[in-house]
């Protein structure tokens, strides 16, 4: 069963899904919880509401999918959704302003390397971590988004809603503070 | 090519969004510029630092059955047709209770104590407006701060309706339909349009039926009582009523415009043409429509106002409007429409900040409408 649903397509999957096949949705979770939920925090800056906003996430997809027409693409879709979840899962009504203080985002990371390493490991990603969640929301979006999903300037402009100069240039502002939190040069470009 | 040029176009060389020919000179130039080869690295370097922290495996093994169990507890659950009207009940009495409460507020204070008594020290909010504003921290509670567990809302939202609804709300609507029996000449019988509005609203969902009992009496239309002989200063229910922000005043509201001046778009064919359609423009008339909780014409008739000439800010929110009248319909996807639209055309939106923050809250109504016994 599972097999069958690994060579659909997602608008396959989302059409049969609409029809009522739990499984195909299972499996559309199953290739895109990960990148929903990168995308989540980078709306929020830390784990629990990027949890609750991937999951609030597949739910409002599932919600929405009868309204979903899968002569477009769903990737896109997914993500507009994903963003929206996340800058709305905020519970304090901040959006954006990163919430790193208590350490909540790097605490879950995968602990599976060993004791020295995994130590070594957790504290570079903790770092990492704090300097993405110190940048606004915005800029985290375009940054997980082009780094992390590998996705175009237009790509990214369909999913953020934003023209593909403004992509540009948040992720050149986005690089700049991250080198600057790394104590690196200042990276190039404009 | 020199270093100025190169440095420009590095983050597209290495996004690999250059074209062919420039990407190929960037190349050319990087191969003798240690300086600008420094810079490629310095992106590499950020790009690395963009990870997300990853749960680890033990979160994903229990992703799916979280969504799923969502997701089923949605489909099957049996109360979830009487869980998930369009518009709930309960939240829109609160949500249009609260600001009608405060212009009552107001009202109260500034014609009793405002103008009439100079110097007098205002000796605080009278018990009559004071209790009106009683389910106003509950709401806010809800919709502000929500550091609550999602369960713990649900228990929250389940006890405010149990006490719903007010006192206030009750006597405004009682106070109502008295008057619509005082006005109803006897045997009068129901005007077409006001028939269509109780089949209208006898179809509607379960837990509206409170807020919706069709007395089939209209009381008199806004304009009827703002003319009506010995009409002095307006009380806080005439306040509410006008900006059709209490459950008394979209009954009133409901039942208005019967001589046909209403927008003729906002009936959609369901109402008789001009009768239970109130008057107004179609930006008046979507607000009242919403709160009748009939978000399809109010869609149409919000649609109409924005085909209008409005002021950008009117635009910005009118649109935000739009997208929520596209929510409460379940319509999500030509909501995000909508919003992305206001995204793109007033970038750092306050209104739809704000609105993106309520916005779980009212698409996810089977949380938050009380079952109706």
């Amino acid at each position: 069963m599972g097999a069958d649903f690994e060579e659909e397509k997602d608008e396959r999957l989302a059409a049969l899904a609409a029809e009522g096949d739990r499984g195909a949705f299972d499996a559309l979770v199953t290739r895109h919880r990960q990148a929903v939920y990168r995308l989540c925090w980078s709306a929020t800056g830390n784990a629990a509401d990027a949890d609750d906003a991937a999951q609030e996430t597949f739910v409002r997809v599932y919600r929405s999918l009868p309204s979903y027409d899968p002569a477009r693409p769903f990737g896109p879709w997914l993500r507009k959704i994903a963003w929206n979840c996340g800058l709305s899962v905020r519970r304090d009504g901040t959006a954006g302003v990163p919430r790193i203080a208590e350490g909540d985002a790097p605490e879950a990371v995968d602990p599976a390397p060993g004791p020295e390493e995994a130590a070594a490991g957790n504290e570079e990603r903790r770092w990492v971590a704090g300097a993405m969640a110190g940048l606004p929301a915005e800029l985290r979006m375009v940054m997980v988004l082009r780094a992390v999903e590998g996705l175009s300037y237009a790509e990214i402009a369909l999913a953020a809603g934003i023209p593909a100069g403004t992509v540009m240039s948040r992720l050149s502002r986005a690089r700049s503070r991250l080198l600057a939190a790394l104590g690196t040069r200042s990276g190039g470009g404009s | 090519m020199d270093c100025r040029e190169t440095q420009t176009l590095l983050p597209a060389f290495h996004d690999g969004e250059l074209p062919a020919a420039d990407r190929v000179r960037v190349e050319d130039h990087l191969r003798g510029c240690p300086e600008c080869g420094a810079l490629l690295a310095d992106l590499e370097r950020a790009d690395q630092a963009a990870g997300v922290p990853d749960p680890g495996p033990a979160y994903w093994d229990r992703f799916n059955a979280r969504v799923m169990d969502r997701v089923g507890r949605e489909a099957d659950g049996p109360g979830v047709t009487v869980l998930r009207p369009k518009g709930g009940w309960m939240r829109q009495q609160l949500r249009y209770l609260v600001p009608a409460a405060a212009v009552a507020a107001l009202v109260v204070v500034v014609v009793r104590y405002g103008g009439m008594h100079p110097g007098v020290p205002v000796p605080g909010v009278p018990p009559a407006v004071s209790e009106p504003a009683a389910p106003v921290p509950v709401e806010q509670r809800r919709t502000d701060s929500e550091p609550v567990s999602r369960a713990a809302k649900k228990a929250e939202s389940t006890e405010v309706a149990r006490r719903v609804p007010p006192p206030a709300v009750a006597r405004e609507r009682s106070a109502d339909v008295a008057r619509g029996e005082r006005d109803r000449p006897a045997g009068l019988s129901l005007p077409a349009g006001n028939v269509e509005a109780s089949r209208d609203r006898a179809v509607a969902p379960a837990d509206s039926a409170p807020a919706t009992v069709p007395d089939g009496t209209p009381p008199k239309t806004r304009s009827e009582r703002k003319n009506a002989p010995g009409a002095t200063a307006p009380t806080a229910e005439q306040q509410a009523a006008a900006t059709g922000t209490s459950a008394a005043g979209m009954r009133i509201a409901k039942e208005a415009a019967p001589d046909g001046h209403g927008w003729p778009g906002a009936g959609t064919g369901k109402d008789a043409p001009g009768s239970a359609v109130p008057a107004g423009s179609p930006c008046e008339m979507a607000r009242t429509l919403a709160g009748r909780e009939r978000f399809r014409e109010a869609e149409d008739a919000q649609r109409a106002c924005l085909a209008g000439k409005l002021p950008e800010p009117a635009r910005e929110k009118g649109l935000v409007f739009l997208a929520e009248m596209l929510d409460r319909q379940a319509r999500f996807a030509d909501a995000d429409a909508v919003i992305a639209e206001v995204d793109r055309r007033f970038p750092q939106s306050r209104s739809l900040d704000l609105y993106r923050q309520q916005r779980p809250m009212i698409q996810k109504r089977p949380t938050a409408v009380p079952v109706t016994r």
